[in-house]
């Protein structure tokens, strides 16, 4: 086992891991922080995803060396307090949810996305949420509620 | 009516605890002491098994147990018991488990698993089902029939056949002589996962002998519950089952899938809770899967149209064990003929042993498959008959006072089918289709189907109600949610019945069979329609309390008293107005005395009448409510590669009432997407050794967000159903069953190709199509 730290929604800690822990182990094993979900454990579904120094990524394919020092936002790390996030909110309005299981995957994909380019074409939203994979919805309200986001992160708009 | 919450687009109540990541799902439960299994899997498709060595893993680091089944002679099922919680004396699919490891860890457990030594002596397998009953075919369960079996599933001695479902309506011959045209094909609807999102998982912990908690990623912890008090000779008043949020469920988690395992190994560690999540490689290869049909359909009309005979032969891969499929087969007679009358029906259901992972509930159960066939069947035969398919349809369409093939007549409140064509058709044809180009080429099909919600006669839903203090109310029903809404809808049922603001109502999150009332089981589309109506009898003997209460207070009689919800008046006295809310645990008078008692309600139902299917005729009231839509498809298809492009889907269902017309919406274009898939990309591949070769996401292609069709229609007929709450019918599963047949018919429309099979392989289709020109 080693040692590293890393910050996960903006609070330091350290944490023992090995060649084959992944960065998903050391979030939801480790740190209880199981908003995170492994859906297929081969970096095809996104439902792992969370964001690490600014980008989204996989975290079930992510070496948990890959992680140290690095910042990592989770779901569980884009409320304040009880206030929703912008794309929280958005896909509640939009019914861009249904079992859940990989609504939060979809959540810090956009973030990622929106914070980096706020002003993001259609075409590079489709292109971020193409590598999410959703059985429940058909994708109609995911992707209403990705537009959605997008207008009340610019406009600042809250409810 | 005046209604406040039904047929209103009201927000997902579920929605702020899974956009938070707060939701929870049982891999994310973590208990003090818990020990994690991983199981060792056949790597064999059919083979004996030899011996076990697990000398060398229970040496492992970490390891607590190394469990096998040698010995053991528990085997379980509802309706036929044909299963032993591990392999025993062989392996009867690749994936199967052989062997268990419980360790302190989940890598401990599986780096253990690789320790043990497995003597096999492989045998020949088979994969299809016509294969599985050929002359000569490896038999897979030599014990076929001996198996204690509920009646109704009839094996066949000496051969795989497990379960022959047989319907006879009229008389065939006849049927068959009287009719002046005939048409006749094959078809192939291959074996499919359901691919829910959260792979499936359990948490099983025996606190004594005799008592036992899992937690586990089930749509039915009732049967899960009933598997277990057989397999130990337990009193099921001792089991607690618990489901939390299910990650998607499509019927893949319905009935049992491998909680009778999780339940078997666990044993051996008393006091220690055993925690298993399936990776995704063993969700396609160990859980349940669905379909696999090859069927034969054949059918006589008159020149005009009327259809006469059908005479239909479905043979299922139901895999290694016949128990979670069994209903399957039976569920796909009941509606072989599709939505459409005929005076002589002979049709054949078989459930088949297989060398695959066994089929379960699969979204449609059986429906899919038997309508793909009549769908298809239609079109053809419409051709051959020189009218457009529409024309045929409307000609034979069940309706009022036409009698289905398993003899019930039906009645105007089982929905309208003309209309929900004439909104396809509107959908379909309001623009002319676009003209053949130099790349594409474009066609538009359609096709109808019914559903019923297969369920054993007396499967019963239950509702508590609990009124608090301040007015608000606790509702405990044992629906799951799964992603389809019940949550929801059911809070908006119980508000407009009580007659209060919606945020005045809890419905119960998680379900647990100690503490929240019976529920069969959340499949069949039919928790709205069952649980619905559990609910609205809860509401209305809490509210008959209140009136009885207020009643004695004043000393008035009953019907004087009006219920408005927060507040109960009189009619007679302008000046009495009590607030409801001091009823809840009983009322305490000015003089101080407590009056009445407290609002606790309990409401059940059941869909009268049901009975099983007729042993010789198969016919019956077997279908307690049925649910009639109709579906299209445009498709633009390239003419150099073939390549199909669905660029609309549509749907028009009569659900008898929209009680939340977004959720209904989304549902309906959800499994839109899911008989998508079906068509054009899934469906799991063997290899020449038996195993799934696509056990993955990357080669298992499910829709992703770029496959959607430039166009969606979802219309919503509202013919009220007769018993549905508000009117209201299943409607969940429907949407995926359509969709193959009319996307065919729109290719052979585009094309002129008539296709038998699915998923649609672009080289076949262009192949063809070079052969038609």
């Amino acid at each position: 086992m080693k040692t590293m730290q890393l910050t996960v929604n903006g609070k330091a800690h350290t944490v023992h891991y090995d060649d084959k822990t992944m960065l998903i182990d050391i979030l939801r094993d480790k740190l209880d922080l199981t908003g995170t979900k492994n859906g297929c454990g081969h970096g095809a579904c996104g439902a792992c995803t969370v964001i690490m120094n600014g980008e989204a990524v996989r975290s079930c394919i992510i070496k948990a060396a890959k992680a140290e020092g690095k910042e990592i936002l989770t779901i569980e790390g884009i409320c304040e307090g009880n206030k929703l996030h912008p794309i929280q909110e958005a896909f509640i309005q939009a019914g861009a949810i249904q079992c859940g299981f990989c609504t939060a995957g979809y959540i810090m994909t956009l973030h990622a996305l929106f914070t980096k380019s706020p002003d993001a074409t259609d075409e590079e939203i489709k292109k971020v949420l193409e590598k999410h994979l959703c059985r429940c919805t058909g994708y109609e309200t995911i992707w209403e509620g990705a537009k959605l986001a997008r207008r009340m992160m610019k406009e600042k708009i809250t409810l | 009516m005046d209604l406040q919450c039904i047929g209103k687009s009201i927000l997902r109540t579920d929605a702020y605890d899974k956009v938070t990541g707060k939701a929870q799902f049982v891999a994310d439960i973590k208990l003090p002491r818990m020990l994690y299994a991983r199981i060792l899997r056949a790597e064999y498709a059919h083979a004996k098994i030899l011996s076990i060595d697990t000398s060398e893993a229970e040496k492992m680091p970490g390891v607590m147990k190394v469990v096998t089944a040698q010995g053991c002679d528990i085997l379980f099922g509802a309706c036929i018991k044909d299963q032993p919680p591990l392999a025993t004396d062989k392996v009867r699919h690749a994936g199967e488990g052989v062997a268990a490891v419980i360790a302190e860890t989940e890598r401990q457990a599986e780096e253990a698993t690789k320790k043990i030594k497995v003597n096999y002596e492989p045998l020949p397998y088979v994969i299809d089902p016509l294969e599985a009953i050929a002359e000569g075919a490896p038999i897979i369960h030599e014990r076929n029939h001996e198996y204690f079996r509920v009646p109704g599933f009839p094996p066949v001695k000496g051969t795989n056949i497990f379960h022959h479902y047989k319907l006879r309506k009229g008389d065939i011959e006849k049927g068959f002589k009287e009719a002046e045209i005939t048409v006749e094909e094959n078809f192939y609807y291959p074996l499919l996962s359901h691919v829910q999102m959260e792979p499936h998982g359990c948490i099983s912990y025996w606190d004594s002998p005799e008592s036992v908690r899992i937690i586990a990623s089930t749509q039915a912890p009732f049967i899960v519950r009933e598997i277990v008090a057989q397999m130990f000779h337990i009193p099921m008043a001792n089991i607690k089952v618990e489901a939390l949020y299910l990650g998607g469920g499509f019927g893949g988690k319905s009935d049992v899938v491998i909680e009778p395992m999780c339940a078997y190994i666990s044993r051996f560690v008393p006091g220690y809770p055993v925690k298993l999540i399936l990776t995704r490689k063993e969700a396609f290869t160990s859980s349940l899967v669905g379909r696999g049909m090859r069927g034969k359909i054949k059918v006589g009309a008159k020149k005009d149209g009327k259809l006469v005979a059908i005479e239909a032969s479905l043979y299922y891969a139901d895999g290694a064990y016949g128990d979670t499929g069994c209903n399957v087969v039976t569920a796909s007679g009941f509606v072989a003929t599709g939505p459409y009358e005929y005076e002589h029906c002979k049709i054949d259901c078989y459930g088949v042993y297989t060398n695959t992972p066994p089929v379960g509930a699969y979204r449609g159960y059986g429906h899919p498959e038997a309508q793909f066939m009549s769908e298809r069947i239609m079109n053809i035969l419409a051709e051959k008959l020189g009218m457009s398919q529409q024309e045929l349809m409307r000609k034979n369409f069940l309706c009022d006072g036409k009698v289905n093939a398993i003899g019930q007549i039906i009645r105007p409140g089982n929905g309208n089918l003309y209309k929900c064509l004439d909104e396809v058709e509107q959908a379909l044809y309001e623009v002319p289709k676009p003209q053949e180009d130099e790349n594409f080429v474009y066609g538009r099909g359609l096709a109808a189907f019914m559903k019923t919600p297969m369920m054993i006669p007396h499967a019963s839903s239950g509702a508590i109600l609990r009124m608090c203090e301040d007015g608000s109310f606790n509702i405990s029903i044992s629906g799951i949610e799964m992603g389809q809404g019940c949550q929801t809808v059911l809070s908006q049922i119980a508000a407009e019945t009580l007659k209060v603001p919606l945020e005045k109502i809890h419905i119960s999150k998680h379900v647990d069979t100690q503490h929240s009332p019976y529920e069969w089981q959340t499949v069949g589309s039919i928790t709205t329609y069952r649980a619905g109506n559990a609910i609205i009898q809860a509401c209305e003997k809490a509210i008959q309390k209140m009136l009885e209460t207020v009643a004695a207070i004043y000393h008035r009689h009953i019907g004087d008293l009006k219920y408005e919800g927060e507040f109960i008046t009189s009619k007679s006295d302008l000046n009495l107005r009590f607030e409801t809310k001091k009823l809840a645990q009983a009322y305490l008078s000015p003089d101080g005395h407590g009056v009445g008692e407290q609002i606790v309600t309990g409401g059940s139902y059941l869909i009268r009448n049901v009975q099983f299917p007729h042993p010789e005729t198969g016919q019956g009231n077997c279908a307690g409510t049925w649910t009639f839509a109709c579906e299209g498809a445009e498709v633009k298809i390239n003419k150099h590669t073939g390549d199909v492009d669905i660029t609309h889907l549509a749907v028009a269902i009569d659900l008898g009432r929209t009680l939340n017309p977004s959720l209904a919406r989304i549902q309906m274009i959800g499994g839109m997407m899911m008989g998508y898939g079906a068509t054009l990309t899934e469906e799991l591949i063997f290899d020449d050794r038996g195993k799934i070769k696509n056990a993955n996401l990357n080669q298992y292609k499910i829709p992703k967000l770029s496959q959607m069709p430039e166009k969606f229609t979802v219309k919503f007929v509202e013919t009220p159903d007769e018993a549905g709450p508000f009117g209201a019918r299943c409607i969940a599963e429907h949407p995926v069953i359509g969709i193959p047949p009319a996307v065919l018919n729109a290719i052979k429309d585009a094309t002129g190709v008539d296709l038998f099979e699915i998923p649609v392989k672009a080289k076949v289709l262009l192949e063809k199509m070079g052969g038609k020109k």
